[in-house]
């Protein structure tokens, strides 16, 4: 603590402080900045600057000296992030090791993190799908976790603003269940995929429904994205090692640049937030306590608002970490329901297989995104012994592959004139709905610490019978879709994988309307401490089958908004 | 640059003293770029020839010019588990023994018949049998890495079929028929 007055408390008091760099702190903080509002942004990890600090991604394969391959020292160092199917030699260095920041399994969970400046926006999968009512209106129509306190009307022009900023490309489809919004030009799906298309309208008329996914990739209107220095995608399908084209959206190259060119943005990169702090005589939360990432000391920041976008899991982290007399047990949680009703996606399955048709064509070039199946189980009433559904991916693709069984003169000419077209290869997983509940939560461990004393997670999350079920229907659902089209040599699988696999944690201090029930209000503020909001992951009540991110920046902007607003009050 | 090149450059000026000396002090030293495999420069030697019997030389280069061998033993050195290995180390070692004569004395012709025959030996329990599974599996490894060491090298990704960063904008629906390729002559 004896680094506390080399500054003056002046020089380290803001306006607002956004705790985290990611894709929601990113959204914050922009707002905020552009509101006129000074900002300090804290961020546990490095700093990454966009391009400069993105080292492979210009190499060509030859330079991985692995191929890309992670080699086998560190993946048995690393067991859980070696899972991850973007951990790979060209994107390693995004992400977090095991041996780096250790936390407890309760049950198996497989938490993948990225610290550093942009966080996991670096190394996300882009997809970008809204949430309809018939996702807001689960819970209190299925009769779980609580009601949310918002619908899609309070969030869709936030959707608007915030797709408009970031480039979204997609289809108007005019579904119900994917509300359309402001979409760049759509990828187009490939012949086969088109073929599939159809194929659900004949077999399953309206009910169904496979579109091309949108995606956080710039596909079209260049002049307007030239404003952020970001250029349309070129297609590399490279995302994960940061993209020099700004093709795709990330903090790295849109919020956090746009944010700094304000000049009311500061960012403070190494700073591992320890708490927020209380002030128990203005009954308002005062600032952030941090732990200095290098030289492990304490310093203290100031600020009116305080928005807490450290990922969900970590932003749990921080308010249980956040004791005071008048919150013993973590700040905002009178109700003793922090850390609880975790939830996440259910990614275990998948259903290959082949298509023997359409043999005369194939594609070329690239694209960022593939096939999409909106959820269309239990969507209009209940009708299967298992609550809510699935999202699915789809895609279909075909290769030409050299003939590799000679030797010799003969395996060398074909391997350099590959002309092997082989069948279809029709792939799709499921994004399943979770239930959240009490007994899936999130803890501080009593006595391990990390290497900042910081407590250590502890992490209970499992499966229970609804997904099970689930997991049961869309095998055999895609299954029987994937016979109806035509597509043989179909294989399913459930790789049992530990939840977290997905990234997509969420809860812990959701939102609701009713404080003995819920953490955040509508605003997303904690109901017992007004002038700290949490718009990450955290403060899902339920998770629908979405990729959240695209969520979290509408609530980012959302809130940030309301914040500036309320301090004109 | 990387720690083998650096290793390599280091073992060069110091005349073999940055090599670790193998147990009967022969000059057949063992390579301190692949420490776990503990392979010996004749067996390196070996393995070029082997890969380059995969993959010759002819009006394009060969899998040895390309440094395939390298290649081979950085991926088995670093990322294959030990028990692989092993069975592969097993079977180089092994393979002499199973070629008769000594290997580089054989035509290419010869050559390539006792690579196909190692890539098809089937194995049992017995001592012996396990010994042709461990060949089995080294050449096949060795056939599968020369492969992709060969593709993904830097002569054929720059001068042969240059790789793009770029791909180009999606199709597709493109008529296979549509697109002819000169035929690159190995």
């Amino acid at each position: 603590m004896a680094n506390l007055n080399i500054k003056s408390k002046q020089e380290r008091t803001y306006q607002a402080i956004v705790i985290g760099s990611g894709i929601s702190g990113g959204w914050a903080a922009k707002e905020l900045c552009d509101l006129g509002v000074k900002t300090l942004m804290l961020e546990r990890g490095r700093n990454v600057e966009h391009i400069k600090d993105y080292p492979t991604t210009n190499m060509l394969p030859y330079e991985f000296e692995h191929r890309g391959q992670v080699p086998e020292d560190i993946k048995k160092e690393n067991p859980v992030v070696s899972r991850c199917y973007a951990f790979r030699e060209d994107a390693m260095h995004f992400f977090v090791k095991d041996t780096e920041h250790p936390y407890v399994q309760e049950k198996p969970f497989d938490w993948i993190r990225g610290y550093q400046v942009g966080g996991k926006s670096l190394l996300w999968a882009r997809q970008v799908q809204r949430w309809s009512d018939f996702d807001f209106e689960g819970p209190a129509r299925d009769g779980f976790a609580v009601d949310w306190p918002i619908r899609y009307k309070d969030l869709a022009p936030w959707y608007s603003h915030v797709e408009k900023f970031a480039g979204v490309s997609g289809n108007r489809d005019g579904l119900d269940t994917l509300p359309d919004g402001e979409f760049l030009p759509g990828y187009e799906l490939n012949v086969m995929e088109k073929y599939f298309q159809e194929q659900l309208k004949k077999h399953y008329g309206g009910d169904r429904h496979m579109i091309s996914a949108r995606c956080a990739h710039i596909h079209g209107n260049a002049d307007f994205f030239a404003q952020q220095g970001r250029a349309l995608c070129q297609n590399r399908n490279l995302c994960q090692r940061g993209c020099p084209f700004g093709g795709y959206f990330s903090s790295n190259s849109s919020t956090i640049p746009w944010a700094l060119k304000t000049g009311n943005l500061t960012l403070r990169p190494d700073a591992v937030v320890h708490s927020i702090i209380y002030d128990e005589e203005k009954g308002k939360a005062s600032g952030v306590r941090i732990i200095d990432r290098l030289t492990k000391e304490m310093e203290e920041f100031y600020a009116d608002v305080i928005f807490l976008n450290a990922a969900a899991l970590n932003s749990n982290l921080i308010l249980m970490n956040s004791t005071s007399s008048r919150f013993p047990n973590g700040l905002g949680n009178d109700n003793g329901l922090l850390g609880k009703y975790v939830a996440f996606h259910n990614y275990r399955a998948g259903v290959s297989g082949e298509f023997e048709g359409l043999e005369e064509y194939t594609t070329t070039g690239g694209r960022p995104t593939s096939g999409y199946f909106p959820r269309f189980r239990n969507v209009y009433k209940q009708e299967t012994d298992f609550l809510r559904g699935y999202a699915a991916g789809f895609s279909a693709g075909r290769g030409v592959r050299p003939n590799t069984e000679g030797l010799g003169m003969d395996l060398k000419n074909s391997l350099l004139n590959p002309d092997q077209y082989g069948p279809w290869y029709v792939g799709s997983h499921m994004m399943g709905e979770t239930i959240p509940k009490e007994s899936n939560y999130v803890a501080l461990d009593p006595n391990l610490k990390d290497e900042w004393g910081m407590p250590q997670l502890k992490i209970s999350v499992e499966y229970d019978d609804n997904d099970e079920k689930m997991v049961k229907d869309y095998l055999e659902q895609m299954t029987e879709m994937f016979e109806k089209a035509g597509v043989t040599n179909i294989r399913t699988r459930d790789d049992h994988r530990a939840p977290g696999l997905d990234i997509h944690e969420m809860g812990g201090v959701r939102m609701g309307k009713d404080p003995k029930t819920s953490l955040l209000n509508a605003h997303h503020q904690l109901h017992a401490v007004p002038n700290v909001y949490v718009t990450d992951g955290a403060s899902m009540t339920s998770t629908s089958t979405q990729n959240p991110s695209l969520t979290y920046m509408a609530f980012a902007a959302r809130a940030a908004h309301h914040a500036v607003a309320e301090s004109k009050k | 640059m990387n720690r083998r090149h650096a290793l390599r450059h280091i073992a060069l000026i110091s005349g073999g003293l940055a090599l670790i000396p193998s147990c009967d002090f022969s000059s057949d030293d063992i390579l301190a770029a692949y420490q776990k495999l503990k392979v010996k420069s004749s067996e390196k030697e070996l393995l070029g020839a082997i890969s380059n019997t995969i993959i010759p030389a002819g009006e394009i280069k060969g899998a040895l010019e390309l440094a395939v061998p390298d290649f081979i033993l950085v991926m088995v050195n670093d990322c294959m588990e030990e028990e692989s290995q092993s069975r592969f180390m097993k079977g180089l070692r092994a393979f002499p023994e199973f070629t008769g004569k000594e290997f580089d004395q054989l035509s290419p012709k010869e050559k390539e018949a006792k690579v196909k025959e190692g890539l098809m030996l089937e194995g049992d329990d017995t001592e012996e049998g396990k010994v042709k599974q461990d060949i089995q599996y080294f050449l096949n490894t060795t056939k599968r890495l020369t492969i992709q060491g060969y593709m993904a090298s830097e002569y054929i990704q720059t001068e042969i079929i240059p790789y793009s960063l770029i791909p180009g904008e999606y199709n597709g629906a493109v008529l296979i028929s549509d697109f002819q390729k000169p035929r690159i002559n190995g």
